[in-house]
């Protein structure tokens, strides 16, 4: 079964007067274990896509359904929820919170959940440990380098077990050399089990993808 | 967390935390002294006025105590009347009137009580003996009074009352002991008094022949008993005038009135200037973390913890800033009591910041809940934030 | 406002309840009521009222002949005290003591100095003592001096408090504007231009807003003084907005208004521009 399924999806914004076509009737279905590619040139609507299929945003037509839930149906609230507990998002620029340690920030979407704080402590040393930064636990956000900062957003997104991790341009804002210890945390994380929904304009990580969709202009042209 | 994330953004900007802080500390301070003032005066007067127990004032009709020259005749038998209700425990006259002492070759004038000394509610002993009842030779000062004349008690002093300026001599005249110092709870600063036995004051001040006082002090048997009592003494004098303190103190409050309507206003002038001042803080702060938020949005924190915590930044700011602002608060009471308290004829005793801890702690209330609620409109922008054109703008 | 002067307050109409029952009464002597008692009492002219020393000796019959409004006097603004105004020997006869007054003014020649009258008849007095009116007039108003310094305590603490509160939101509207700063300053705009731009945004603001807080003022103190003479049925001035408080007024706002605005501005532009960038 299949776990992500987005049927014709269509994004429509207006600019200036104009209406701008984000998307036009995008398809995609992503089976549990996949890890699945987007690449396209800048303003393909990759990352409006990756919005789209993490409930971020709402399409202007068409479908998305996750594990069986087909998001239109929910509320605000719903969709909130499934975000906390089913998806994990990664950012081109990290977003993690400044004022906050690594460990604090690993653990907020498990307090958010609800998970007791004994099994939170617990887990935030595992994901931290699983992400190489087992030491870095106690340092604010911004005492970590780049690369330090993408693997503690990356722990963060793991933190309630999701059963899908969408990540918008992971190494955009790393060096070649960063940008290759997450590739290879990718890669572990995709042969430990992870479903994996990466928008990206590196070719390495692109590469290591089981499947690539290509896009152009809002829409799939290959995939 | 998400509570954390909040209270913890405050430290990312210390001067403009700190400066907010300190607008809130001066306009907590402004609050805390207006809440003194409110009703401190009246609390203050009603503390005087029931500070030897005495709970019901007798005086001539249509007056207050000591409010005028007029007086009330034939106060011997009224006494008797009073003390033979089985609710009065003691009633005590007194009759005021201005008196001369002798130093060297001048004389200076004096205030005299004539009074009741087994039941009168006007002094406390500071030195040397009371007043014996019937004791027409002795006299008890005040300090500035002893100081004046530069007497102490088992001195004596000539006093004289009545005086005539075409004859030039006074009416009545006696040489007293200072049998002691007291101290009158009703002078202000500085104020020369005397005390007398009321038979000797009256005939100092030609009161004799109608057997007048100024008014009358009485003492019930139980506070439970004052309103049925004072309800009874109208009914059987009605050419006095008999009003329990409560009485007397609202219609104080009457006169007053401008320092009450004062104090709302600038209290209510503080709270908008707090709740102004954080929500100023929180809007511009929320719009500076709005890609913090969306962060939160899109990894699943809900739209209400982002409230809470916007909420609670508020609450934290004003907490801390209130809490600075008590010691403010009290530093300035203290500075305006002094302004306030050197109205010429104001009893020494009164004061207008009185701290009264109820009404501190609803103050500090409605403070916190002001500097909470400001946050309502900042966590409505948070709440509403678009989490994907947000996210969209970050990246760029 | 004070209790010792509430003790000697000795408004004439409240001698009408001193002085010992048994007196002999006054028959057909005239009086003059004040406008506010005359409206309590729903009194007119050519009316006849009794008139006593005490509540139980209301002998004498006296007749209206004229009401009037006494001067407003501050000191009796609070007191519920109401005036009649009688013939000198009227009053005397009714209160018993036919040659006794309680105060009474003197006029001097043209050229004769007050203070120097007074210490002549203080030498020779016995039982009373002379005044200068303007040394009755400055005691009297004490209490005036008080409410007044009281006022401007208020006023300094509600300054400082105005100028924290200026000061905070001033750093907080400039540094909104650090991206700005930023980019213009990489695009070579000296500090001095976006200095003197911010300050004569702060003197903007401080003259619209102390522009709107005369206009506040004045809405206000007209507000006042409407309230408190329909209160206590007076015409006494409560509060006065002179050229002269405006003008100290906005010289202060405008004053703090600039200093806030060039603390915030020196503030900005002395972060370096990439500072500012990366911190927006």
């Amino acid at each position: 079964m299949s776990l992500l399924v987005a049927r014709e999806l269509a994004k429509d914004y207006p600019m200036n007067g104009q209406t701008v076509h984000a998307l036009r009737g995008v398809s995609l279905v992503v089976a549990p274990g996949e890890y699945v590619a987007i690449v396209g040139p800048s303003g393909c609507g990759k990352s409006t896509l990756l919005h789209i299929l993490g409930g971020i945003e709402t399409p202007s037509s068409g479908e998305v359904t996750i594990a069986g839930t087909r998001l239109d149906t929910l509320s605000d609230r719903e969709l909130t929820r499934l975000r906390l507990t089913r998806l994990g998002f990664v950012f081109q620029r990290f977003h993690l919170l400044p004022v906050l340690t690594a460990g604090e920030n690993v653990e907020l979407p498990m307090a958010e959940a609800g998970v007791p704080r004994a099994e939170r402590r617990e887990r935030v040393g595992e994901l931290l440990a699983y992400v190489g930064l087992g030491s870095r636990r106690d340092h604010r956000a911004t005492q970590l380098s780049g690369g330090e900062m993408q693997r503690v957003a990356i722990a963060r997104a793991l933190a309630n077990r999701p059963a899908l991790l969408l990540a918008d341009e992971p190494t955009g804002e790393l060096d070649a050399a960063t940008g290759q210890e997450i590739l290879q945390l990718f890669r572990r994380l995709n042969r430990d089990g992870a479903t994996l929904v990466v928008v990206t304009h590196d070719e390495r990580l692109a590469a290591e993808a089981g499947r690539v969709v290509h896009m152009l202009d809002g829409k799939v042209t290959a995939h | 967390m998400a509570l954390a994330w909040g209270v913890r953004s405050l430290r990312r900007h210390p001067l403009r935390t700190a400066l907010s802080l300190a607008g809130i500390a001066v306009a907590s301070a402004m609050l805390l002294d207006m809440v003194m003032l409110s009703g401190g005066i009246e609390r203050s007067f009603e503390r005087l006025l029931l500070g030897r127990g005495f709970q019901i004032r007798v005086s001539p009709k249509g007056t207050l105590p000591f409010d005028t020259e007029a007086s009330i005749a034939g106060v011997t038998p009224l006494v008797r009347d009073l003390r033979a209700d089985p609710a009065v425990a003691a009633a005590g006259p007194v009759l005021g009137a201005s008196l001369y002492a002798a130093r060297g070759d001048s004389l200076l004038p004096l205030f005299g009580y004539g009074i009741d000394p087994a039941a009168q509610g006007l002094y406390a002993l500071t030195a040397g003996a009371d007043l014996a009842p019937a004791d027409t030779s002795g006299v008890i000062l005040s300090r500035p009074a002893a100081a004046a004349f530069g007497v102490a008690p088992g001195d004596t002093l000539r006093i004289l009352g009545g005086l005539d300026p075409q004859l030039a001599g006074a009416a009545a005249e006696r040489r007293l002991v200072v049998r002691g110092l007291v101290r009158w709870i009703y002078d202000y600063r500085g104020q020369r008094s005397a005390g007398l036995v009321l038979p000797l004051m009256q005939r100092l001040s030609d009161a004799v022949r109608d057997d007048r006082a100024s008014f009358v002090m009485l003492r019930a048997t139980s506070d439970a008993a004052v309103p049925a009592l004072v309800a009874r003494l109208r009914a059987r004098h009605p050419q006095i005038e008999v009003n329990s303190i409560t009485e007397l103190v609202a219609q104080f409050r009457q006169r007053l009135l401008y320092f009450r309507q004062l104090s709302y206003i600038l209290g209510s002038v503080s709270l908008i200037v707090t709740v102004l001042l954080v929500a100023t803080l929180l809007t511009i702060t929320v719009n500076e973390r709005l890609g913090e938020i969306a962060t939160l949005r899109a990894i699943g924190v809900s739209r209400a913890s982002v409230v809470r915590q916007v909420l609670a930044e508020g609450a934290a700011l004003t907490l801390a800033g209130a809490a600075l602002g008590v010691g403010l608060g009290l530093a300035t009471a203290r500075y305006l009591d002094a302004i306030l308290t050197s109205f010429p004829g104001l009893p020494a005793a009164i004061s207008f910041f009185v701290p009264e801890p109820a009404a501190l702690a609803t103050a500090g209330t409605v403070l916190l809940a002001a500097g909470s609620l400001a946050g309502l409109y900042p966590s409505w922008l948070a709440a509403r934030a678009p989490v994907a054109a947000t996210l969209r703008a970050e990246a760029t | 406002m004070g209790l010792r002067c509430l003790r000697f307050g000795c408004a004439l109409g409240l001698l009408l309840t001193v002085g010992p029952s048994g007196r002999p009464a006054v028959a057909g002597a005239q009086l003059a009521v004040e406008r506010r008692l005359a409206a309590e009492l729903q009194l007119r002219v050519g009316d006849t009222i009794r008139v006593g020393p005490a509540p139980d000796s209301l002998r004498s019959t006296l007749v209206v002949t004229a009401v009037y409004q006494p001067r407003p006097e501050p000191a009796a603004v609070m007191r519920r005290d109401r005036q009649i105004r009688m013939h000198l020997p009227d009053l005397a006869a009714l209160l018993g003591h036919p040659d006794r007054v309680d105060r009474f003014g003197i006029a001097l020649r043209p050229g004769v100095p007050a203070e120097s009258a007074a210490a002549v008849l203080d030498r020779v007095a016995f039982g009373y003592r002379a005044h200068p009116s303007a040394e009755i007039a400055s005691e009297s108003s004490e209490t005036f001096v008080v409410v007044s310094r009281f006022h401007r305590a208020i006023g300094v603490i509600t300054v400082v408090a105005g100028a924290v509160f200026l000061l905070c939101i001033m750093l907080l509207k400039v540094e909104e504007r650090r991206l700005d700063a930023a980019v213009m300053r990489f695009v070579g705009v000296r500090r001095r231009t976006i200095f003197a731009a911010l300050l004569l945004e702060a003197a903007v603001v401080a003259v619209a807003g102390s522009t709107l807080g005369v206009a506040i003022a004045w809405i206000a103190g007209a507000a006042t003084n409407a309230y408190y003479r329909r209160l206590f049925d007076t015409e006494l001035v409560f509060s006065l907005v002179t050229p002269g408080i405006v003008g100290f007024s906005v010289v202060l706002s405008l004053a703090l208004g600039l200093v806030a605005g060039a603390l915030a501005a020196w503030r900005l532009v002395r972060t370096a521009p990439l500072a500012l960038w990366s911190r927006a």
